[in-house]
């Protein structure tokens, strides 16, 4: 950890409060006024938003460029980083220039395959992986060296995140892999988004009994449920997604036009149920395109306002 | 007058003579097992002139073999593949089950001839005779 | 053994197209044994060929000759005779064999008539499996006998990542996740604290991304 929080984000944390995180993803194209929107309907309701990595190997807007467009409007980006698409001389590169131009805080992540994506014949990278790049910017930040050892002439300190899926196989190992993680780097963890809260719960208190609740702060993933075809299309089609079927039948089990507002019900549910687990430090929004629910749920969620901090 | 190459099984059919029939030329080949139309095999007797191939093989299940009909089933359908690609029309290769002792051959050969009458005679046959580049 | 598979007929047709005389050659090893280029595969391809010349209308003569490997001077040379008396050569080797070819015979024009795929074994009737891509430094015994470099999707040393799902990869319902197996592997061996270790990023300078590789043994130069 960091001797001085070097985020807003670490601060919040390390203050005790309860975080919020949404995400944001950049434009298909070269419009800065795309992420600007989003941005304006975040404002004031988080304390925090991530900027995803060519997600799903969709070709958009650079992480760090929208990040840079988000932090010229006063939010405070998480940069996230795959290492699907740069090798290691690319990665530190940018975490170089990604500190240069004031991103504090990192996320750091594999990346879905490129088969998934727009462009499934591009060739991949995966020179190193995520846990490897946890180490990397652990050890730029920290001890002001690059891969090779040389010495940085200015050390990029970042607050660290990495992911954690609780509902991915194989579920014993996936607790030993968040103290690796831990040990790799990791000072903050987003969750895979929560339907299952049961399995939630079990890995949570697997971590629990680890010791590592106390090491990493863990926020949960939160992302309300649109419609009932989406819902089947998320349970069935999206890799790492555990949605029980009773919530399945529940958002189908309403008119077609309600189906959204019972999916922020059941999100809203879901952040009182986290709030309680011994362990959560804060949710993580990913309300993909729908941006604009974000400051809603987090009203109703009675997390208003956001604090104020200064690092 | 259509020529046919007919290849079976000897436990499929026991003794089968040369069958002229409606006026098509049948020339009979008996193979241990059907397992034996290796792809050259039936390539090669679309390469002598023949019009059609027909494979009888016993019902699966009952090969004497095991499996010897289904890996002629195998056979046949990359066959049928490569002759589609290459402009002979997989129709031309037949398959067959038939029940043990031969009975229904006519019928099965009468079946053929009504299927190979709008493809007529193969065209290696009838092409005319393009010099090479 | 090197898995390959034959390229479509429409593939090859269009490549042997501007030659009259043209030697179908085989290889008795690797490709023979994934029934791709061996001695029947090259007999079928000769008939194939020779119908399709028919149909078309075309003069040509197709000649089919089997060596027992393409990647080896020793039998490249018996296929000599064969070469000089056709005025192309389509080689259902792998592409070492292909290039063998090429290099020795240099003034033949060469095709490739297999796309020549992975490094793997015959899993079961039928199914051929990538396992090895050549990283040119085995870690096999650190991660128990699967390797994550070939049989995992995104190379991960310390695996598996989100999108493994019952035991299998988040690309392929058949694929099997590699991170599972080394998971379940390292179980039954007793040897779970092994994947506790951090894997720190792989030097990839021995693989193909260091470059076309040499390997020179001093020992057997006379």
């Amino acid at each position: 950890m960091n001797p001085e929080p070097v985020s807003r984000l670490e601060q919040i944390l390390k203050q005790g409060e309860f975080a919020v995180t949404a995400e944001c993803g950049p434009p298909r194209g070269a419009n800065a006024d795309v992420i600007r929107e989003k941005g304006e309907l975040l404002k004031g309701f988080v304390d925090a938003v991530n900027v995803t990595d060519n997600q799903t190997a969709i070709v958009r807007m650079s992480s760090i460029a929208a990040c840079v467009h988000l932090e010229q409007m006063g939010l405070e980006p998480v940069m996230q980083m795959v290492t699907r698409d740069r090798n290691r001389i690319a990665l530190q590169s940018d975490i170089l220039g990604a500190y240069s131009l004031g991103i504090r805080n990192i996320l750091c992540l594999s990346g879905d395959h490129q088969t998934f994506g727009s462009q499934p014949e591009a060739m991949n990278v995966f020179d190193i992986d995520s846990m490897n790049l946890l180490h990397m910017v652990r050890t730029m930040g920290s001890e002001g060296t690059d891969m090779s050892g040389f010495e940085l002439d200015e050390a990029p300190h970042m607050f660290i995140g990495a992911v954690a899926n609780p509902f991915a196989d194989p579920f014993e190992y996936r607790v030993i892999r968040l103290a690796k993680k831990i040990e790799a780097g990791a000072e903050f963890i987003q969750t895979q988004c929560v339907y299952n809260t049961e399995r939630f719960k079990e890995w949570l208190r697997m971590a629990r009994e680890q010791g590592l609740t106390e090491q990493v702060h863990i926020l949960a993933g939160i992302t309300p449920l649109k419609s009932a075809n989406a819902t089947r299309y998320m349970a069935t089609k999206v890799a790492g997604m555990d949605i029980p079927d009773d919530i399945i039948k529940r958002i189908a089990g309403v008119p077609k036009s309600q189906a959204a507002a019972e999916g922020i019900k059941l999100c809203l549910e879901t952040i009182q149920e986290l709030r309680e687990l011994e362990g959560i430090h804060g949710i993580h929004i990913m309300a993909i395109e729908s941006e604009d629910k974000v400051g809603e749920i987090v009203e109703e969620a009675g997390l208003l306002p956001r604090p104020v901090v200064e690092v | 007058m259509l020529k046919l190459t007919l290849f079976h099984c000897i436990n499929a059919i026991d003794e089968m003579s040369d069958p002229t029939v409606n006026n098509a030329e049948v020339r009979t080949v008996k193979l241990p097992c059907s397992s034996m139309v290796k792809d050259l095999v039936l390539l090669r007797a679309f390469e002598a002139g023949s019009d059609a191939v027909i494979v009888l093989t016993c019902p699966e299940g009952q090969c004497r073999h095991t499996d010897g009909n289904i890996r002629a089933r195998k056979r046949v359908e990359r066959v049928k593949k490569a002759l589609d690609s290459i402009g002979l029309d997989g129709r031309r290769l037949l398959f067959f089950n038939v029940a043990p002792g031969g009975s229904g051959i006519t019928e099965i050969l009468h079946q053929a001839l009504s299927e190979l009458k709008e493809l007529g005679p193969s065209p290696i046959t009838t092409a005319h005779h393009v010099p090479a580049r | 053994m090197i898995v390959a598979e034959q390229k479509p007929i429409d593939e090859i047709k269009e490549m042997a197209a501007p030659y009259r005389k043209l030697l179908v050659l085989g290889c008795g090893t690797c490709v023979q044994t994934c029934f791709a280029g061996g001695e029947e595969e090259v007999a079928t391809l000769v008939s194939t060929l020779r119908l399709a010349a028919k149909v078309d209308g075309r003069d040509i003569e197709v000649e089919g000759l089997t060596v027992e490997r393409q990647c080896e001077d020793e039998f490249i040379q018996e296929a000599a005779e064969s070469i000089a008396r056709n005025e192309a050569v389509l080689s259902l080797a792998c592409g070492a064999g292909v290039q063998a070819i090429a290099r020795r015979f240099y003034h033949t024009p060469i095709l490739p008539g297999v796309n020549t795929t992975f490094i793997g074994v015959l899993e079961k009737q039928g199914l051929f499996t990538e396992e090895c891509l050549g990283c040119g430094n085995c870690e096999l015994a650190t991660f128990n006998g699967i390797c994550p470099i070939a049989r995992c999707a995104k190379k991960l040393l310390n695996g598996p990542c989100g999108g493994s799902r019952d035991g299998k990869c988040e690309i392929n319902p058949e694929t099997d996740c590699a991170w599972q197996l080394i998971y379940d592997r390292s179980k039954a061996l007793g040897k779970l604290d092994n994947l506790k270790a951090y894997r720190p990023a792989r030097s990839w300078q021995a693989s193909s991304a260091g470059g076309p590789r040499r390997l020179v043994r001093e020992d057997h130069i006379i």
